[in-house]
């Protein structure tokens, strides 16, 4: 896989004294996509928590693009690059579009961060005055998604992007999804859509009950029985 | 309509000084989620520095002032947040209230043992001369009054542009929204945080510092000041700094010219100063449904947190052993004190009932509230009004207590709507209005101000009242304790975890809430009865409002959540003060007490979490476990013997 931008060696991660996470390696190259994948309660969700330092490791190492990050503070590590957009819209509710925008803009200017959004997602250019929390699911979603476009984000970790959202939003998420790809960024996406989210993928990890299960690439996984036998019931849906 | 102007000139004066003190207290809840009860005292304390400075030292007051207000405020602000509430992130309700009230009771201690307990005047710090308001007759202004008027109104201005128009007050807003998501966009939440602590200390002492000259440099008094900011608050939700501060400048002008409307007579002397909790009381009684319950979603995150930090006692079984030792020492110590210390054990026995009633609501229902002094009071003076009547002293005690239940039935009504913070607040500012406008009318102490309680000819004897006291407060003890283990206590705990989840089983929420503040006002109001009979005469300071914050402080630093807390807190607020009486002691008794309650409110059971009682039921089952165990191996035996032998 190369020298990895990110890097994840034997995690051990959970909340107060239960653990969920029992020593998982997950490597991110540089411009390559990386699909988790697992059951209910694998993981996933506080592995990209635990990468972005949401949720406390108590062992193991992050590094990120060759720097040791687990031991410094979530909005350090988002200035050095990693950024989580979190399951269930990650949005300021109670801000409006235009006051979000300025949130996410970082080093850009906020006029310069409209643009970029309203690029990807036009709808939202008429919006840009209204509560966030009163905008449509998808709607929502678009502006979450509209943080990773504008910041200069070299690790994007994407938590359901898609989860409650109708088809036709998904896919303008997932053109947003592949704008980032051809930008260069790495990526780990969690999706509930697996045949989706395999056809952007470079490479698949599948965790189970806190363990990486399965590495592979995703046509290897799609051929592997033992990667059916974790997700087939998502693949077929 | 003349005659009333110069009161409102004084109305906006005074206005804006609770404006002032509103706004900081607004702040520092908006971007921290920490009600501070506090917040008085570091204004408090922040006047005693500049007096320092300016007297002791001999600066000149714009250097004291300079020092009080931007080195000390925020520094102070900086310090509370670093080293108390960020500690304190994730824990419940009655942790935040507690140590606040810790720091309060700390600061004002540390005021009194270093300037002693006078109240000192301080020269006005603007020109006192006056001038003409152009285009009104009559009336005339003092330079102090407009300047103070123009700090507030500015500082409102300031901090609604801080707000809206800066990237630092964006980042606030931000953090209020969403602490986690914040920290992922690359601002630290913390140090966003930190700045609003010291801008809110700062306007803490700000406020402190401008009514010095008008008040004096009192401690109490201006630790108060933060009481009367509550209904200005609570107009503004607790985060609208513009509404909180034009209500505060209304509050002021409405208790100036509620003096001047009602002149002399005494029945009503007490409305101006209560204005603030009428305010308080009738926003959050008839506040929607909506408006000050905290979500669901909020609701149930705090109770997760609480149980990550392993803040939650599940155990329901009935402590048989414990009250079975407690009692038997309870039993025997006549024999081994008399006097002023059995005076002092009777008084801690009905402390034990009144905490044991508060511990249904804070540690089984996790509802603080604020006002139990008032439920103890109306015990007492009820009983006094029945044996005035002739009623004989046991049912009219009981009856006493029975009388409080509609009070306590009042106060649970707005348990329905609103959750956590504002619970307390509403009942808090009914405890205040009860006090100053119920207390001097014939259904409490009339005119007098005093309500007296003749001991029966029965339990004229301090032994014989001794065991009368104990045999109640065990029985009450024992309604409490089963009360706990039955449904009514699973369905409140459950409550306190997850409203949402309790309502979808088909179990009305208020049915249940409303319960356990009847009989938890009834126990207090029994307590009441008996404590007011010890001591034959009661007067309204005698169960004045602030205890209710002092007996939730002790309790929750002792345990709320067990038998074992409500001993000790009995233990801690009667015992240790009679038993240390040094003057040394005594002094520093409140900075002790202060910073203990910062230290162990964080604890999920208070002191009692460090205390392992012994387990008497599970011990109990083991024996029994065992014993039967024992029984089934021998009767095993018994028929498995023979066919061996064969």
């Amino acid at each position: 896989m190369g020298s990895p931008m990110l890097a994840l060696e034997n995690i051990h991660a959970g909340y107060g004294r239960f653990e969920v996470l029992h020593g998982v390696d997950l490597r991110v190259p540089p411009g390559k996509t990386v699909a988790l994948l697992g059951a209910n309660g694998a993981g996933k969700t506080t592995l990209l928590k635990a990468a972005a330092g949401l949720v406390p490791t108590t062992a193991g190492q992050i590094t990120l693009d060759g720097v040791r990050v687990e031991r410094i503070p979530p909005q350090k590590r988002a200035r050095r690059g990693l950024m989580l957009i979190p399951e269930g819209r990650g949005i300021f509710r109670d801000l409006t579009v235009r006051e979000n925008l300025a949130m996410f803009a970082g080093r850009r200017s906020v006029s310069e961060a409209i643009e970029r959004a309203v690029a990807a997602f036009p709808v939202l250019d008429g919006r840009l005055g209204q509560r966030a929390g009163s905008l449509s699911g998808g709607q929502q979603q678009m502006v979450a998604v509209s943080r990773a476009l504008i910041a200069d984000a070299r690790v994007i970790l994407a938590d359901e992007l898609s989860v409650g959202l109708a088809p036709v939003v998904v896919d303008e998420i997932f053109e947003a999804v592949n704008v980032l790809r051809a930008e260069g960024r790495s990526l780990v996406i969690v999706e509930q859509y697996v045949d989706r989210v395999l056809d952007v993928a470079d490479y698949v990890y599948v965790l189970h009950k806190g363990r990486v299960a399965l590495v592979g690439e995703p046509e290897q996984c799609r051929r592997d029985a033992v990667f059916d036998q974790y997700i087939g019931a998502a693949t077929h849906s | 309509m003349s005659e009333y102007l110069p009161f409102v000139v004084i109305g906006l004066f005074t206005g804006a000084v609770y404006a002032l003190a509103a706004a900081g207290l607004v702040l520092t809840y908006k971007t921290s989620g920490v009600f501070n009860f506090g917040h008085g005292a570091i204004g408090m304390f922040a006047a005693y520095v500049f007096y320092h400075l300016n007297t002791a030292w001999g600066w000149g007051t714009i250097p004291s002032m300079a020092v009080a207000l931007l080195l000390f405020g925020p520094l102070m602000g900086v310090l509370l947040d670093r080293v108390l509430f960020r500690s304190l992130a994730g824990a419940g309700l009655a942790t935040y209230v507690v140590a606040s009230l810790g720091l309060l009771v700390f600061l004002q201690g540390l005021a009194v043992v270093w300037k002693g307990g006078n109240t000192y005047r301080i020269n006005p710090f603007f020109p006192t001369n006056t001038f003409k308001v152009p285009g009104v007759s009559g009336v005339f202004v003092t330079v102090e009054q407009a300047l103070v008027v123009g700090i507030a109104v500015l500082a409102g201005v300031a901090l609604t542009a801080f707000f809206r128009v800066t990237t630092l007050g964006l980042r606030t807003r931000a953090v209020v929204n969403d602490r986690d998501l914040t920290s992922l966009v690359g601002v630290s939440p913390n140090v966003v945080t930190t700045l609003s602590w010291a801008l809110g200390c700062f306007f803490a002492s700000l406020s402190a510092i401008l009514f010095v000259p008008s008040l004096g440099l009192d401690s109490v008094l201006l630790t108060l000041l933060v009481l009367t900011a509550l209904g200005a608050a609570a107009a503004g939700r607790l985060t609208s700094i513009p509404v909180t501060m034009a209500t505060a400048f209304a509050i002021g002008v409405g208790q100036s010219l509620l003096v001047k409307a009602i002149g002399t007579r005494p029945s009503l002397a007490g409305l101006p100063t209560s204005l603030p909790f009428v305010v308080l009381f009738v926003i959050l009684f008839f506040a929607k449904k909506t408006t000050f319950a905290l979500p669901a979603r909020a609701q149930e995150r705090i109770a997760k947190a609480t149980a990550l930090r392993g803040g939650r006692s599940h155990r329901s079984r009935f402590p048989a052993g414990q009250l079975l030792v407690l009692s038997a020492v309870a039993v025997l110590l006549p024999a081994t004190v008399s006097g002023y210390r059995l005076s002092t054990a009777t008084t801690a026995v009905g402390m034990v009932l009144v905490f044991s009633s508060l511990s249904l609501l804070l540690g089984l229902s996790r509802q603080v509230s604020l006002c139990h002094a008032m439920f103890v009071s109306f015990g007492a003076t009820n009983l006094s009004l029945l044996l005035h009547a002739h009623v004989p002293f046991l049912p009219a005690l009981i009856l006493a207590a029975l009388l409080v239940v509609p009070l306590g039935a009042i106060v649970a009504i707005p348990s329905i709507r609103l959750s956590g913070l504002f619970l307390a607040l509403a009942t808090f500012g009914f405890g205040k209005l009860a006090q100053d406008v119920l207390y001097p009318t014939a259904l409490a102490f009339g005119s007098d101000s005093l309500a007296s309680i003749p001991r029966p000819a029965a339990f004229r004897g301090p032994a014989a009242f001794y065991y009368l006291v104990l045999a109640i407060a065990i029985a009450g003890v024992v309604v409490v304790e089963v009360l706990k283990a039955s449904r009514l206590g699973r369905t409140l705990r459950a409550l306190a975890d997850s409203p949402t989840a309790v309502e979808s089983l088909g179990i009305s929420p208020w049915a249940s809430r409303v319960i356990v503040f009847c009989v938890s006002a009834f126990l207090a109001g029994l307590a009441g009865g008996l404590l007011g009979t010890l001591v034959q005469s009661i007067n309204p300071n005698s169960f004045d409002f602030f205890l209710s914050l002092l007996w939730v402080t002790v309790l929750v630093v002792a345990g709320a959540s067990t038998l074992g807390g409500s001993v000790l807190a009995a233990i801690l607020l009667v015992v240790v003060p009679a038993v240390l009486t040094s003057r040394a002691v005594t002094e520093w008794q409140p900075v002790a007490f202060g910073l203990a309650a910062m230290a162990f409110a964080q604890l999920p059971n208070g002191i009692m979490t460090m205390v392992r009682m012994p387990d008497w039921s599970a011990a109990w089952q083991r024996v029994s476990w065992k014993a039967a165990h024992q029984q089934r191996a021998r009767e095993r035996h018994a028929v498995t013997a023979p066919v061996r032998a064969t």
